[in-house]
């Protein structure tokens, strides 16, 4: 009898949460405030993104020359800049002044001096300088000619180096210009592109602060709607705090599973941006993930009185979340204080476990730290929404209590 | 006079609700001088420095542990760990615990003295974008003076002096020039335009906030009669003193940057006060006129946030606007930070006369007239609309 009690019990829970379950799913079509920011937005701002960096490298920065030398093994160098993909040689000046000038109708970003001793230096066996100036409001153009006359000042060093050693064979050229072969290999992401490198970073951050506010939003609506300024609405009363909290998790939890796909599967793939990890890999951390990102959303929920304030507290957060995420500054110049209040927050280790898995192919079992800090965090976040709601319920509870009471009162009168 | 008067009674109107609202003090004070503190606090180092690296010594020789003293005594790199290796090495770069790592095979030594090209490997991780840019700037300087120290011993054999040999080596050298910021500060290159992005960004959402406030808690109409039903007046009041205070933050933050941080500034400090309040009254313009397109307070600060956040990208302070698709360079023109950053760029940093930038000034002035277009709409919302919901 006994058993039969609280299996009725349960059924009537679980119908219980599928209420609570169906009326937040409508909440988050009907309000369009709660469906800009769950399904809107998550979808186009990905792909805005995504459009953005899809360049995802700096190319042929445009650069002035002054050529002081004008002979030919300067006329050399300067061919042989113009031919790299960093830089492009837009024309010449004839001094410092006018390059600047260049620089500053932004029609150049660099100035390459050539100096008049160019030729004659090389041909007595002195080192020669050749200065390179670069606009420095962009880092990635001092980057890229840097890089480029490097590069070209190497090899041409290393071509007057055979010519003089006088060697017989095409070995013993190979030998006098490279003792020694180096070469480097960027891993993980092969073309060194922006946009494979800041955007898993974004998607991911995307989902958190779209569920907060959407969560804050939807839960600022029952407030403001419901008589007594309360999250949890009078009729909800008798449902208890896990009807509530599953009903509404879940609701959340379908959305964003759709959400997540298309944010970490399919953008990537329609732009093209480099993915190694394994579907199953990515899913197993999405799922802590979200389901953290929903409990901290659920618990911040209660503390938020308008809706509008969520939206201040988001944006708020944004930047400088990714900023602790240690994709934008390396983590390891990040002080203890800041990466202790970066635990706070999923993304942090959302961010770092879906970069490793997605760009560096990473396997689940080698996220491990993140992994159980997502579930801790779920684990903590669930209990401080389950606080937090029964908080909520008392108060409505009073609140209904007091007002009854009043009425009461005023009858007698 | 009877103008006047009404003028000063929604200032006053203005001033009390901004005084008791914590909602103001929070995002007009507090938090954008926390983000202030937060960013130039956490880039404090300038340039990251002594990133951990590793080393994969197959070789086990002088020769390879000469390159490992040159590699380590490089700034930006710190060997912190030995690995047997590659695929030890590059699972601690996959957790972060190194940015890169030095590979030098089995018989390199060998194969060196045997004239036989011995080929050494640098692998850093490029998904990690300061970090990866700056351990291979290292790289690329120590592999020329590894080429170089492999050559020496021959040509010293030869009798040629030190110079002589470097001049062998090396006849071209690159004297790079990183004009207005020669120690690649990274603080100063990202915070002096990330702060005011992030400070425009609550112009904007707290303007719409602020006129959107109005309507939800019902004291629109009040507000009206207090301005004697012009919406001008309304409007001047009501912007007035939060264009002072935030015109006091972007000094702040301008003060604390140029002159405590000593970055570097190639204008008066006068012209820096004049941007920071253009940038100022551009942000309102926008977030009047964003309100006036969607007069409702959740819409407006909605639109606003996603605009505003969308300026980080599109300023092109970090990846170039110039290398974006066209459409996004056109696109770039409607963000007042943008306008911010070009004139920061062209004067501020680089000291190029101001008519260089006059254009961005231009585009400053329109964000700023913005709210004429919709002054008239908003007066009707003021005076009919009722908050629903």
């Amino acid at each position: 009898m006994k058993s039969l009690n609280t299996y009725n019990r349960f059924l009537q829970k679980v119908n219980d949460s599928m209420k609570i379950f169906r009326q937040e799913l409508i909440l988050v079509f009907k309000d369009e405030g709660v469906l800009i920011f769950f399904i809107l937005v998550p979808i186009l701002y990905p792909l805005l993104y995504s459009w953005i960096y899809n360049n995802e490298i700096v190319k042929e920065v445009p650069a002035v020359v002054i050529d002081n030398s004008n002979t030919p093994l300067s006329r050399e160098f300067i061919r042989k800049l113009d031919a790299t993909q960093g830089v492009k040689i837009i024309g010449h000046a004839n001094n410092l002044e006018e390059g600047k000038e260049a620089i500053a109708r932004q029609k150049s970003r660099g100035i390459i001096n050539i100096p008049k001793e160019f030729t004659t230096d090389i041909i007595h066996g002195k080192q020669t300088f050749v200065s390179i100036y670069t606009d420095m409001s962009g880092m990635l153009y001092y980057k890229s000619i840097l890089i480029a006359a490097t590069d070209v000042s190497l090899a041409m060093g290393a071509d007057l180096l055979v010519k003089k050693a006088g060697n017989t064979t095409k070995r013993e050229d190979q030998l006098t210009k490279a003792p020694l072969k180096f070469q480097d290999v960027p891993i993980f992401n092969p073309a060194v592109g922006y946009g494979s490198y800041l955007l898993p970073g974004v998607l991911v951050l995307i989902i958190q602060q779209t569920l907060l506010l959407g969560i804050g939003l939807s839960a600022g609506t029952t407030r403001e709607n419901n008589r007594y300024r309360g999250l949890v609405p009078v009729e909800h009363h008798t449902h208890g705090i896990y009807s509530i909290i599953f009903g509404k998790g879940l609701c959340y939890f379908l959305v964003y599973s759709i959400i997540a796909t298309w944010i970490t599967l399919i953008v990537p793939h329609i732009f093209n941006f480099i993915q190694m990890g394994k579907a199953n890999d990515l899913i197993g951390i999405l799922f802590p993930y979200l389901l953290a990102c929903i409990f901290f959303g659920m618990t911040l929920s209660t503390l938020i009185r308008y809706r509008e304030n969520v939206i201040l507290f988001v944006v708020f957060t944004s930047v400088p979340l990714l900023f602790l995420s240690g994709l934008l500054w390396p983590e390891t110049s990040i002080s203890g204080t800041w990466r202790a209040i970066s635990c706070l927050f999923p993304s942090t280790f959302g961010v770092n476990a879906f970069v490793k898995i997605r760009s560096m192919g990473a396997t689940l079992h080698e996220v491990k730290f993140e992994y159980i800090a997502l579930w801790a965090q779920v684990a903590v976040y669930f209990l401080t929404s389950c606080l937090v709601y029964t908080i909520e319920i008392r108060r409505s509870k009073r609140m209904q209590k007091s007002r009854l009471q009043q009425v009461r009162e005023e009858n007698m009168i | 006079m009877k103008t006047l008067h009404a003028l000063w009674n929604v200032l006053v109107a203005e001033l009390a609700l901004l005084a008791t609202k914590p909602v103001y003090w929070f995002c007009m004070l507090l938090i954008p001088l926390f983000l202030i503190f937060y960013f130039t606090n956490l880039m404090e180092k300038g340039l990251p420095k002594d990133m951990p690296v590793a080393i994969v010594d197959l070789d086990n020789s002088k020769t390879s542990r000469t390159l490992m003293r040159m590699l380590d005594s490089y700034q930006s790199a710190h060997i912190v760990a030995h690995y047997a290796s590659i695929s030890d090495a590059r699972k601690a770069t996959q957790d972060a615990k190194i940015y890169g790592f030095f590979y030098i095979p089995q018989g390199t030594e060998e194969k060196m003295i045997g004239g036989r090209q011995p080929m050494i490997s640098f692998y850093y991780n490029a998904s990690v974008m300061i970090a990866g840019s700056l351990i291979y700037k290292d790289m690329r300087a120590i592999a020329t003076m590894a080429q170089a120290a492999m050559g020496q011993a021959k040509m010293r054999a030869k009798g040629m002096s030190d110079k002589d040999i470097k001049a062998q080596i090396q006849p071209i050298v690159i004297d790079a020039h990183a004009t207005n910021n020669p120690f690649l500060n990274y603080s100063m290159y990202l915070n002096t335009t990330l702060i005011p992005a992030c400070i425009a960004l609550f112009i904007f959402i707290v303007t719409a906030y602020s006129f959107g406030g109005e309507l939800k808690f019902g004291h629109a109409k009040k507000m009206m009669k207090t301005a004697n039903n012009s919406i001008a007046i309304a409007m001047t009041g009501k912007m007035v003193p939060q264009t002072i205070i935030w015109t006091i933050v972007i000094w702040t933050y301008e003060y604390w940057l140029y002159y405590a941080n000593a970055f570097t500034h190639n204008c008066s400090f006068g012209f820096l006060m004049l941007l920071g309040l253009l940038l100022v009254l551009a942000s309102q313009g926008m977030g009047i006129f964003m309100f006036g397109i969607f007069p409702s307070m959740r819409m407006s600060m909605s639109i606003g946030a996603l605009w505003a956040v969308l300026s980080f990208s599109v300023t092109g302070f970090t990846f170039p606007v110039t290398s974006m698709d066209t459409a996004i360079q056109a696109m770039s023109w409607l963000f007042p930070v943008r306008s911010h950053y070009m004139i920061y760029q062209i004067h501020v940093l680089n000291g190029f006369p101001a008519y260089y930038a006059l254009s961005y000034f231009f585009a400053l002035i329109c964000f700023t007239l913005l709210p004429l277009l919709v002054m008239s709409k908003i007066k009707r919302v003021m005076q009919t609309y009722i908050y629903i919901e």
